[in-house]
């Protein structure tokens, strides 16, 4: 063990919670180290709960889940992103609390949701699990139910918790009468599961009758009294712990709507809706209308594309010099479509009409290059952008105008939940902001960060992309902040600068941070025609870690709230940060010096690290190389090149660096402390054995017999002691290889820097 | 005019070859095939009516490039094969393009190929008499009318007249067709029309083919024989880019008596044609054939011994009609047909990462027809696919069929019955399609947009706003969507041509889209389609029974395209419920469906009656224990199983159905005699053999079992005798000691169940 290494871990270890025996901890460690942890060589490790079953409760119960996840040894703690859900620790008959086991009350005003779940560890609060709440009674899957013979009763009005298994396919049976209306639905991708859900409805001898395979609902009357049997297995049947489902079966009356399952929401229904937009729409579509459906503006407008190739077509009158922006959501709703716009002018020449296309909206790109591959890194992997459309539209003269808007995706497809919400309105500049964990180019791609919680190490600073959508032609800066932070954790937003669409937050903890939670308030905050605005900010994930991005689709999503967290048990590799917080004030043309301090706490491979720069004015700066073979280093930056001109800047560096990461070195240092204990108590007895044997050389007869006696009993407590060498040897062995450094690649990013450039003076 | 002799011909006249289907001249195109019976020369035939060869004017259009095109000049393996023709000289395909034909022949090459100092010393005479080497041999005999009216031509200074020369308007056939008796001859004769008004007999410069050698023959001048064999042969006969038909009913006379009382108006049809041609049908097959024969054709399997006990002891007069809806209800249904579509759509696995869009897509295709989704709904939602593949899973299609071009040719193919490779780049040789019709076609596909989604290596698909066009590579001029042989109007740019296309294929007047499909199943029942190849529907290709295909596709689309009652109306026809086995009349009808005509079962099936018939399932990747053969999603599972591909399965690379290997081979035979999955599947422990031999019960209900499951009826007498006489027989070792007889029961069984395997009436639908 280097220097570095022992005075980094001896100075963390009165932080490092010890809960469990040793040996029931070095078991889980060896098991940890040879499974998930093994194939994280990108990225530190980060706390991740993948499974929590049963996945969801009905409102008013209680119910025990078990959960598993990443670095999830010794969490004691799992907690909801609503108040009205509450867990604490099962504890068996015998008084002892049973690991990774709950018991979760849902108060009974918790509303049909889908809520997050998350687990406090040792390096802080894990990534997000959803956790449904729902108003049916719930089951639990009886495990084997893959055949015809074997499978599962399920009383009509319930739901069932169930996990696929490979290459299986899981049965159920339930009694319908006839023309009764069964409504079968399956949960996955919008609870988190990596499963593709494919749900059948068969009859009693298991011979399909009904196939849903888009997430939809099968809407089943019963054709005669009867056994019926449901079907439900993966697309190309995987499955395995993350391949979870909620089935739920219910009875509607005739007619009634099909309430559709409660889901997360996708990444870019951060931008909707639009501040302010009433809950229910002004105006409704009339369908199966032959002319034009006459409106005025503004208008907002509920309608849906359907049939399949629906085309919805309205009219209005405007006059010349008229700007009105027009906005449409349904992407965003979490629907499969693309809708369209296309506004024409209505002429006439003599009875013949004329259309001239004014104005054409689609799709709101992404404000910044998506990842192109989802593997090496030209970009994140989150989509902030929409198929739903926004623009401008500019009245160049009076007249009739014709505004179609149809589902680029809709041509075959007749499905009337695929509803829109169309707004034309007066400019009303705004904007909406999202945040993910920054993502960089590392050495192997940085596949592993894709669920990356805020769970910070001591002396870390973890950086988030916020990314703006800017509406009805705002283009002012936007301020970022992060409020409400665990103790000892800072955080500073590189603003988004004007005209752009792209900012940083960074969020730095103390190295002496301790642990601790909270449920930060992140917004933009921007001064619109003279007022300041401020906006909510939402924070994206991936629903789980995508390890193989050429196999397996990544699945970003909105996380309903924001936690910030300090594990407290360990520190990070590097700590860069200016070698002092003030404020560092150059002449703009002449060149600007940072001193930084590097604390380092880990051994390195490489000797620098090669920085870019974050924060508007340097963001053109050319990359800088920080030692990792010393303490102190400094930055120059030119700004006569980089063109700054005066004011107020923050910026950071950021960077990849191969630490020599040592897993679990409190682990380490408890086996080396044990097996030191265990050894001075054998050589303690090995002495005194010794010594007994020399008194006895030179006793009585009398004296022999007794000490023959002592001898006997030292040599059995010697016995005892040396198998316990034996054990705590076994164990420093096990402690020692999951310590053992391992190369693994981590962003670093510095602590915010300060400069003020002055103007310079004008002789 | 002034007709050569007949010994002058006789003299000219090279052997009449035998002609296969000519499917395309051109060398890039994929149906290359026997262009080259054809380049063994047919030089024939001179020009006759108004503009006579050696008297007026010699005109370039309307008498050198036919006399070119008859001698085998300008087809695709000669000098006009793709790119630069033979030896620096290129002719265009069968004469299509005379403009640059003249440029070629008259002034490229310096001139060098027309001398007009000394006409008789041209190159192009020179080498087409062979008197110089040439490696097409002999085209034209120095004596030949031809050989003269291009000397005409060149001693009146090579005049091109591609303006002025009138223009074939009309090309006809006389006669028509009729009734020839076999071995009867009747002479063809060839009339071309012309633009002012004349017509010439061009008997020896048309080119003929006959799509049933057996029935009919034809020689190169155009001279019919009918065959032995009775039936309805057609002859195509083609004149400069013109191509008519003359249809020949070869009557075999015998007397047709007791035809079955008909189920329907397939029965009508085919009944009238057997009267007309006098063929005796066979008689209507037992319930156990049918039973077996129908729940292969509609389920893909065997049936079940539970199914065949029940059919059989039903007294229900209309049971073949229950056990057909039965049948059609069942997932089986669709799994079969299933595999068989998404082989034509090409769901292909080029990579392990196509998996979830190839079982997505494969799944739409099987949820369709469970739901008996109406067939042009189904082809509608492919063709106009959006949104993404596990959205919307026949967006996979154009994840495997990116290219317009192709996207047109598949779907000609496919669902129109037309193919239109040879028009991309040459007039259709024997239809009408131009290039013009070609890209007009892939317009429609020209707004397809790709945006990239999530998922590595798949694309969104929508529909990009703008006008459809199209550019006819060879003229430059830019196309609006136009389908095949029909007008369409303005598609305005917010409107995806790929519904208007829909729209037009499912329209009930469209001449191809149903007619394509019935033809297409009616092959599925009966191994032969009422045209044939199926895919290659033309006015040169007429249907074995026209009427039958008119009711077929009139039925269907008044059913508003729905498969299942198709497939509801030929099963329950008494034509498809025919024996196979012949009388002593129509052993050799093989086109007019007197009797059902037996096929080996094809790969999957054939896997999952072994598997049945075993009692040892085979087990394939990623998918669950049980899934039977037919229901694999895509080809990946022909590498991993070697049975499959032993036995033909598609590996979904056209949209060909040809690419299934239907014919038998040595492989096959060695794979069923010893291979070790079958061994494995004989030997399982837990398989039928194995049951059997430990079963408590009679040893004539163990071979009775063998026999049900195996032929879906019970062993005849002889049969059961020979078999118990097998598993009785004493077996003993080396040294003349019994055996274990348990062990001897498990081999017999064994040995039992490979002899039913190979037999023929188990690998065969009959």
């Amino acid at each position: 063990m280097s220097l570095i290494n022992r005075i980094f871990w001896r100075a963390m270890q009165p932080a490092a919670a010890v809960r469990f025996s040793a040996a029931l901890a070095a078991a889980w460690l060896l098991a940890a180290w040879t499974t998930p942890v093994a194939a994280q060589s990108v990225c530190l490790p980060s706390p991740r709960l993948l499974t929590i079953k049963p996945m969801g409760g009905q409102a008013g119960t209680q119910v025990e889940v078990t959960i598993t996840g990443e670095e999830l040894d010794e969490a004691d703690e799992l907690t909801f992103s609503d108040p009205r859900i509450t867990a604490v620790p099962k504890v068996n008959s015998a008084g002892q609390v049973e690991r990774n086991k709950y018991v979760v009350t849902i108060a009974a005003d918790c509303p049909e949701g889908v809520y997050e779940a998350r687990a406090m560890s040792r390096l802080g609060m894990s990534s997000s699990r959803a956790f449904c709440v729902g108003t049916l009674p719930e089951v639990t899957q009886t495990p084997g139910n893959h055949s015809l013979d074997k499978a599962m009763e399920l009383a009509v009005d319930s739901v069932c918790n169930s996990v696929l298994s490979v290459r299986a396919v899981d049965h159920y049976t339930f009694q319908g009468r006839q023309g009764q209306r069964v409504i079968v639905q399956c949960a996955t991708r919008g609870i988190d599961s990596r499963a593709i859900g494919v749900l059948v409805v068969a009859d009693s001898q298991g011979r399909d009758l009904m196939v849903e395979r888009r997430g939809g609902a099968i809407d089943f009357t019963v054709p005669e009294d009867g056994r019926y049997v449901i079907k439900v297995h993966e697309l190309t049947y995987q499955g395995g712990p993350e391949f979870f489902y909620r089935l739920s079966l219910r009875e509607l009356p005739p007619g009634a709507p099909i309430p559709p399952l409660p889901s997360t929401r996708p990444v870019n229904a951060f931008s909707w809706p639009p501040v302010g937009l009433s809950t229910h729409a002004a105006t409704t579509e009339v369908e199966d209308s032959e002319a034009p459906q006459r409106i005025t503006l503004p208008a907002d407008i509920a309608g849906r594309f359907y049939p399949a190739a629906d085309v919805d077509v309205y009219e209005f009158e405007a006059k010349k010099g008229e700007v009105w922006w027009v906005e449409v959501g349904s992407e965003r709703l979490g629907l499969p479509t693309d809708p369209s716009i296309i506004v024409q002018l209505v002429t006439k020449n003599g009875d013949k009409e004329q259309l001239t296309d004014v104005a054409e909206f689609s799709d709101i790109p992404s404000p910044v290059k998506v990842s192109s591959n989802g593997y090496a890194y030209d970009g994140p992997p989150y989509n902030a952008g929409t198929s739903d459309a926004m623009g401008k539209l500019e009245i160049k003269q009076d007249g009739l105008y014709r505004l179609r808007i149809t589902d680029l995706f809709g041509g075959t497809r007749s499905d009337p939940r695929n509803e829109y919400r169309l707004v034309i309105r007066k400019a009303a500049p705004d904007f909406a902001v999202v945040a993910w964990p920054l993502h960089m180019g590392l050495r192997n791609g940085d596949r592993n960060a894709l669920s990356k919680p805020i769970a910070l190490r001591g002396g870390a600073t973890m950086a988030l992309e916020v990314v703006a959508i800017r509406r009805d032609g705002f283009d002012g800066p936007i301020e970022l902040e992060l409020e409400n932070l665990p103790p000892g954790v800072r955080a500073q937003g590189l603003k988004i600068p004007a005209g752009k669409s792209r900012g940083i937050m960074l969020i730095t903890a103390d190295v002496d941070a301790p642990r601790g939670i909270t449920n930060a308030n992140f917004y933009g905050r921007a001064v619109i025609n003279g007022e300041t605005v401020t906006r909510q900010g939402y924070l994206a994930t991936m629903a789980w870690p995508v390890r193989d991005a050429w196999q397996q689709i990544p699945h970003p999503r909105l996380m309903a709230d924001v936690p910030v967290s300090v594990g407290g048990s360990e520190a990070a590799p590097i700590t860069v940060a200016p070698a002092k917080a003030d404020v560092i004030e150059a002449v703009a043309g002449s060149k600007v010096t940072v001193p930084l301090v590097q604390t380092r706490r880990s051994d390195f491979s490489g000797t620098a690290i090669t920085m870019k720069v974050f924060g508007d004015g340097f963001e053109q700066a050319p990359s800088v190389k920080v030692p990792l073979n010393a303490d102190t280093s400094e930055v120059v930056f030119d700004l006569a090149a980089l063109k700054t001109p005066p004011g107020e800047y923050t910026i950071a560096l950021y960077g990849g660096a191969v630490a020599k990461y040592r897993h679990r070195m409190d682990k380490l240092q408890q086996a080396e402390e044990a097996h030191r204990k265990a050894q001075e108590e054998v050589n303690a007895l090995s002495e005194q054995l010794k010594q007994l044997e020399a008194q006895a050389k030179t006793a009585t007869a009398e004296k022999q017999a007794e000490a023959e006696d002592t001898r006997e009993k030292l040599a059995a407590q010697r016995q005892a002691a040396e198998a316990q060498l034996k054990a705590a040897a076994e164990q420093l062995k096990q402690a020692t290889a999951t310590a053992a450094p391992k190369d693994i690649a981590e962003i670093v990013v510095s602590e915010p820097i300060k400069i003020r450039i002055k103007p310079a003076e004008t002789k | 005019m002034n007709p050569p002799t007949e010994n002058a011909l006789g003299a000219i006249l090279l052997p009449t070859i035998t002609t296969s289907r000519l499917r395309c001249f051109f060398m890039p195109c994929r149906y290359l095939l026997s262009a080259l019976s054809l380049a063994a020369g047919l030089l024939l035939g001179v020009p006759c009516g108004s503009a006579q060869a050696d008297e007026g004017r010699i005109s370039f259009m309307n008498d050198v490039v036919p006399v070119l095109t008859k001698a085998g000049c300008n087809i695709g393996p000669c000098h006009a094969k793709a790119g630069n023709g033979q030896n620096g000289f290129y002719l265009s395909l069968l004469g299509f393009e005379p403009d640059e034909d003249y440029e070629n022949l008259v002034k490229a090459a310096r001139g060098r190929r027309i001398s007009f100092a000394s006409p008789k010393n041209s190159l192009i005479l020179l080498k087409g008499t062979a008197r110089l080497p040439h490696g097409g041999g002999q085209r034209l005999a120095p004596d030949s009318p031809e050989y003269q009216v291009l000397l005409n031509w060149i001693r009146q200074g090579a005049p091109y007249d591609g303006q002025s020369a009138p223009k074939l308007v009309n090309f006809e056939v006389q006669p028509s067709g009729g009734t020839l008796q076999r071995g009867a001859q009747v002479q063809l004769k060839a009339l071309a029309h012309y633009s002012d008004g004349t017509v010439r007999d061009v008997t020896r410069l048309a080119l003929y083919e006959s799509n049933e050698e057996a029935m009919a023959t034809v020689t190169s001048d155009g001279l019919v024989t009918a065959g032995d064999i009775a039936g309805n042969a057609a002859i195509m006969v083609r004149y400069q880019g013109k191509v008519a038909v003359y249809g020949a009913a070869v009557p075999l006379g015998a007397p047709v008596t007791n035809l079955p009382e008909p189920k329907n108006f397939i029965d009508e049809l085919v009944f009238a044609n057997l009267k007309q041609l006098g063929i005796p049908p066979s008689e209507v097959c037992d319930d156990a054939t049918f039973l077996r024969r129908v729940t292969l054709d509609i389920a893909g399997r065997l049936p079940t011994e539970a199914e065949t006990a029940e059919f059989m002891a039903n007294t229900a007069p209309d049971k073949r009609e229950q056990l057909v809806d039965t049948l059609l209800r069942s997932p089986d249904y669709a799994d079969f047909f299933a595999n068989k579509w998404s082989a034509l759509l090409k769901n292909r696995r080029d990579s392990a990462s196509d998996m979830v869009a190839n079982f997505a897509f494969h799944a739409w295709v099987r949820d369709s027809f469970l739901s008996n989704k109406p067939y042009d709904q189904f082809v509608r939602e492919l063709l106009a696919a959006t949104g993404t593949v596990v959205d919307n899973p026949p967006v996979a299609w154009y994840k495997r069929v990116k290219d317009s071009k192709q996207q047109i040719e598949d779907v000609a193919q496919l669902f129109l019955g037309v193919r239109m490779q040879c028009a991309q780049c040459h007039h259709h040789p024997f239809e009408r399609w131009s290039q013009d019709d070609y890209y007009a076609l892939t317009a429609f596909f020209n707004q397809v947009g790709r945006k990239p989604s999530g998922v590595r290596g798949e694309d969104l698909i929508f529909h990009q706003r703008g006008i459809a066009t199209a550019v006819n590579v060879k003229t430059h001029q830019t196309l609006r969507p136009a389908a095949l042989g029909d007008a369409m109007p303005d598609i305005a740019p917010d409107e995806d041509p790929r519904l208007r296309l829909a729209d037009w294929m499912s329209s009930p007047n469209n001449p191809y889209f149903a007619k394509a499909l019935v033809n297409r199943y009616w092959k599925h029942f009966f191994q032969r389609g009422l045209i044939e190849p199926e895919d290659d529907i033309r006015d040169t290709n007429p249907p074995s029974n026209p009427e039958l295909l008119a009711a077929l596709e009139k039925h269907f689309i008044s059913s508003g395209f729905d498969l299942k009652e198709l497939v509801r109306t030929i099963t329950t026809s008494r034509t498809y419920q025919l024996s196979s086995v012949p009388n002593e009349h129509n052993v050799a009808d093989v086109q007019n469906f007197s009797r059902y005509y037996p096929r080996r079962l094809q790969a999957e099936v054939m896997l999952d009656a072994i598997d049945y018939l075993t009692g040892s399932q085979t087990v394939f990747n990623n998918l669950p224990v049980g899934t039977r053969a037919v229901a694999l999603p895509d080809n990946s599972y022909n590498r991993s199983v070697p049975f499959l591909a032993v036995f033909g399965r598609p590996e979904g690379a056209s949209v060909c159905e040809c690419e299934r290997i239907s014919s038998s081979s040595l492989a096959q035979s060695l794979h069923l005699i010893n291979a070790s999955d079958i061994k494995s599947k004989l030997a399982s422990p837990t398989g039928r053999a194995a049951k059997l031999a430990k079963a408590d019960m009679p040893l004539e209900e163990k071979v009775r079992q063998l026999y049900v499951v195996a032929f879906s009826r019970e062993p005849r007498e002889d049969e059961m005798r020979a078999a118990l006489e097998f598993l009785n027989e004493p077996q003993t070792d080396s040294s003349g000691q019994p055996l274990d007889p348990q062990k001897v029961a498990h081999e017999n069984f064994q040995d039992l169940v490979w002899a039913l395997m190979n037999t023929k009436e188990f690998q065969f639908n009959h």
